[in-house]
């Protein structure tokens, strides 16, 4: 059933399923079944960013109630240099789990999607790293990352040192991030090319061998194209995912997002703002342009879904 | 001629290697947690690796795990969070996927657009008005805090729409033709014919919930509240104290277990729900 969820919201509107044929008068039990969901999201998810929209013009700090300043906070935000930073760091971060992580993941996606011996059990350790949770992974790779770990330990003897600070130095630091979360990416994407992969007919792909095309040629003409669907998916799935990283940065860099603010990104930022300094207005700013940010990538993942 | 000798099979079983060789890269990690999880503290700060603890601790990690904080807690925590949240999102999920599929009412499309519009609402954008919020209910630090806001999933009601759909009309007439009532359709009717998608959705709801760390860290502060995603930091980041690794490890074990658990006995439907779950992000 997944794939097929997943190809219906990736390529197809979500409302043309046919009306049902049940039209005989029963409206006040169909309302009655949809009521509590209706009502939950209405009070936990529209409420809330019609809320944070209002407060991201307003000055609050929890205590006193909310003072509306109009766009105090936005124009507040854009002079605010943590901000900027906040945004280059994030850019970075997003090249770095993009990009590379659509390659690999297809690329391991079409070796593991040939046959050879005992595939499954070399699958299964491919994709270990999509279980345990982001904040997990995160405390794996501080141990192994730690200056004097096993990392270094691996590293260490080329270029003769016996100690790394790979999460305290503000370049090394920014890399390991990407590193580690392609980790966890790198698997999960290729799961979901596999997923898209077995929607391709081999007898194309078998047509193509036959009139004597080479593998890149098949891979090119023949099994991209129809891949599209899956590649526009992981596209936005990962750039949206990219877009909101906070837990590596939360939990392994020193001064959640440090050093001197080398790995403070948007969700980090929002979390700093709202949580450590009380400044909610400004938090609910973030939030709101990170927000706007998503949609917008969300509207461009829907306009490539439905091109032919 | 001897085909073993041929280049092309001696390509095709380099590339073998190569795609194994990867694998174990891959889970290098995975395995580095568990097999740390029994070692001692400076066999895993250690710039070599041993695939057997050399100093073997036996459960001695989880013993000090659980002295230096409520690990039993946090596991009691998670548990109650998820299994309300998967109860919840099912129970939900059923009862409008089977009012949106099969009755027709006034503003139909526009509540489903309603409800299904916030899957593409991430947790980080709502979670500066949802804490405001829950701070007004007066329900900061408390369990209706931690667990009722997330308790519920528009993708649930998504799934099982288009599973209801497909559930033929006249089951549901003959039945009311016998005179059952509605309530009792939706419950002994329908409920049963969703119960292998409701299955799928259990998992998908488990992960999304047992992996979850930003809206604990933020609803809940006190230690008693804490879940094992939030509470795994007091090893790592401890309040004046040093981080303690080995214990670290036997955290993270316990918090990958239920999901390695999933995904030998269930890896198929795991996949699945993984790669479904991965619309909702």
């Amino acid at each position: 059933m997944a794939m097929n969820d997943v190809r219906q919201m990736a390529g197809r509107s979500v409302t043309d399923l046919p009306a049902p044929s049940l039209t005989r008068h029963r409206k006040w039990w169909g309302l009655l079944f949809v009521a509590p969901a209706v009502l939950f999201f209405a009070v936990f998810a529209i409420f809330p960013i019609g809320f944070g929209v209002y407060l991201s013009f307003t000055r609050y700090d929890l205590l006193t109630p909310p003072q509306w300043i109009g766009l105090g906070n936005y124009t507040g935000l854009f002079r605010d240099r943590a901000f900027l930073v906040a945004i280059g760091n994030t850019m970075l971060f997003v090249f770095g789990a993009t990009v590379p992580v659509w390659v690999l993941s297809l690329w391991l996606a079409l070796r593991f999607d040939r046959c050879f011996a005992s595939r499954n059990i070399w699958k299964s350790l491919f994709f270990s790293p999509v279980l345990p949770p982001l904040v997990v992974v995160a405390v794996i790779w501080k141990v192994l990352l730690h200056p004097n770990g096993l990392v270094t330990g691996l590293v260490g003897p080329i270029f003769g040192v016996t100690e790394i600070r790979w999460l305290t130095d503000p370049v090394l630091s920014r890399l390991v991030m990407i590193v580690v979360n392609d980790w966890t990416m790198i698997p999960f994407f290729s799961m979901i090319w596999l997923a898209g992969l077995a929607g391709v007919p081999d007898d194309l792909r078998r047509a193509g061998e036959l009139d004597g095309a080479s593998d890149k040629q098949i891979f090119f003409l023949i099994t991209l194209p129809l891949l599209k669907p899956t590649a526009v998916l992981v596209a936005a799935l990962s750039t949206i995912n990219a877009f909101q990283a906070f837990v590596l940065q939360y939990e392994m860099t020193p001064d959640r997002g440090g050093p001197a603010d080398a790995n403070l990104t948007l969700g980090l930022l929002i979390l700093k703002y709202g949580f450590q300094y009380f400044r909610m207005g400004e938090a609910a700013a973030a939030s709101v342009l990170l927000f706007a940010v998503i949609l917008l990538v969300t509207a461009a993942q829907l306009w490539l879904g439905r091109q032919k | 001629m001897s085909v073993f000798g041929s280049p092309v099979r001696r390509s095709a079983a380099l590339s073998v290697v190569m795609t194994a060789v990867v694998a174990i890269v891959f889970f290098f990690p995975i395995y580095f947690m568990l097999v740390s999880a029994f070692k001692s503290e400076p066999e895993i700060i250690s710039q070599t690796f041993s695939f057997l603890p050399l100093d073997f601790q036996g459960l001695g990690q989880f013993q000090r795990a659980a002295e230096i904080a409520p690990l039993g807690t946090y596991l009691f925590n998670s548990s109650l969070v998820a299994a309300i949240n998967v109860g919840v999102t099912l129970l939900f999920s059923a009862l409008a996927g089977y009012g949106f599929a099969k009755f027709t009412f006034p503003g139909r499309t526009a509540l489903f657009l309603f409800v299904i519009s916030t899957m593409m609402i991430p947790t980080q954008i709502l979670v500066v008005p949802l804490f405001v919020e829950i701070k007004l209910l007066g329900w900061v630090n408390s369990y209706q805090g931690l667990i009722v806001p997330g308790m519920m999933n528009a993708f649930g009601v998504f799934m099982m729409r288009q599973y209801v759909y497909d559930i033929p009309d006249e089951i549901i007439e003959a039945a009311r033709a016998d005179g059952a009532g509605e309530i009792r359709i939706f419950f002994f009717i329908v409920l049963p014919l969703l119960t292998p998608a409701l299955a799928s959705l259990a998992i998908i709801i488990f992960i999304w919930s047992w992996g979850n760390f930003l809206w604990p860290l933020v609803a809940v502060t006190r230690e008693e509240l804490a879940v094992l995603a939030t509470g795994i930091t007091s090893y790592t980041q401890p309040y004046q104290r040093q981080p303690m690794w080995g214990a670290a490890m036997a955290v993270a074990t316990i918090a990958t277990l239920p999901l390695l658990v999933l995904f030998v006995f269930f890896q198929r439907y795991l996949v699945k729900g993984l790669t479904a779950a991965a619309v909702k992000g």
